[in-house]
């Protein structure tokens, strides 16, 4: 029986081959053509030309998607903070209210509802969360049209991030419905509205 | 072999580009341009994607440079990031969503190759060809192991399998580019068969 592909592929290489293959190879001439048809192959392959080099143009446009990213960056740490300053004085506020209301009072007879309900808001945002890592990077120049909107619900998800990372264990089940379900909303428009910004770049 | 083993720049290079330095970071993208994008064209299906992939190299490269400890090359380190982005791309279930497309595209002619007349001829224009005819996978599999030199384990696990099925795509790969090349079947022997020479 002559010898398999995979295995002359693996004599080729000098991986390790059984010896009665090796000795068949050896002393037949078909598989030793085959086996020299295997090498020529891998010659052409290595020979083959490589791209062209660019004519420029490539550096420009990786020097324009460094500059977004950067600008992506200060923008989520400006965000970030006014998130922060604003977080504060939320929270100041809901202390306040707090503060007025009677220590005694029910709890919401919805909570036990609220509490599943954000498991699987939970839930969608991450399989939300999986589609847009998936989507490309966002192209360096973008259409005034998608990239405004698209910049807006980025900073409303961070926005929504930083309130749901704030206490949450303290957070009453209603409320982290609200903020979850924002979020998935939120999220679904920036999806879709990714989605056609990748469909359509910028000529 | 590898186009990115002829490729280097010097540490001092590193350390400018590191700082910011816009210029140093241009002779990074000049060392590398065109293994990078040479990697790219040969993994990534269709030329505008592939040049956005090879470009993402880049980003990645020149934003991560922090990252590189020494270790090993620095072109062994672009390597790697350019084989993960290459990959990724294949991987995306939004592309995925679009391989009609691509289907589309295969059933075409084919791209010609970037520059015909300084390539090395018809020979390399049906190779690029019957290459680009192979599926994405087999595709891969066959330029890492037969040009890049990446060991059947290594693809393996870049492809989140084993050296066995690295193994054997890529000698699937090397059974349709023969039937490619070599339509009339001027070379067919080793095939499991049951006589003796």
């Amino acid at each position: 029986m002559h010898a398999r592909l995979d295995q002359l592929l693996s004599l080729r290489d000098g991986e390790p081959v059984d010896g009665r293959v090796a000795a068949h190879v050896a002393g037949c001439d078909d598989c030793a053509a085959a086996l020299s048809g295997a090498s020529r192959l891998r010659d052409r392959l290595r020979a083959l030309p490589p791209a062209v080099a660019d004519d420029g143009r490539g550096w420009v446009d990786v020097q324009a998607r460094l500059a977004a990213r950067k600008r992506g960056l200060r923008r989520r740490a400006t965000v970030a903070s006014l998130a922060a300053a604003a977080s504060v004085a939320t929270l100041a506020l809901l202390a306040a209210l707090r503060f007025q209301e009677s220590p005694t009072a029910p709890a919401a007879p919805a909570a036990a509802t609220a509490t599943a309900a954000v498991a699987e808001l939970r839930t969608r945002s991450q399989a939300l969360e999986a589609m847009l890592a998936a989507l490309p990077e966002r192209p360096a120049v973008a259409r005034a049209a998608t990239a405004v909107p698209i910049d807006n619900l980025e900073s409303q998800v961070q926005w929504l991030d930083h309130q749901l990372s704030t206490s949450p264990d303290a957070m009453p089940p209603t409320q982290a419905e609200r903020l979850w379900r924002d979020r998935v909303e939120v999220m679904n428009s920036l999806v879709q509205l990714r989605y056609v910004e990748a469909q359509r770049p910028v000529l | 072999m590898s186009a990115f083993l002829d490729s280097d720049v010097p540490a001092e290079v590193l350390a400018r580009a590191r700082l910011g330095d816009t210029a140093a970071q241009a002779v990074i993208y000049q060392a590398f341009e065109r293994p990078v994008r040479t990697l790219a064209r040969r993994l990534v299906p269709g030329r505008a994607a592939a040049e956005d992939v090879a470009q993402d190299v880049f980003v990645e490269v020149l934003t991560r440079l922090d990252e590189y400890e020494g270790r090993g090359s620095f072109a062994g380190w672009v390597r790697s990031i350019s084989v993960s982005k290459c990959l990724m791309h294949l991987r995306s279930p939004w592309r995925r969503g679009l391989s009609w497309v691509d289907a589309l595209a295969r059933q075409g002619p084919g791209e010609e190759p970037d520059d015909p007349a300084s390539s090395c001829g018809a020979d390399a224009v049906d190779l690029e060809r019957a290459l680009a005819r192979l599926g994405e996978t087999a595709r891969a599999v066959v330029w890492l192991h037969d040009v890049e030199g990446y060991t059947h384990a290594e693809i393996g696990a870049l492809l989140g399998g084993t050296a066995s099925f690295s193994k054997s795509q890529l000698a699937r790969a090397h059974e349709r580019l023969r039937e490619l090349l070599e339509p009339e079947g001027v070379v067919t022997p080793c095939m499991p068969v049951s006589t003796s020479c």
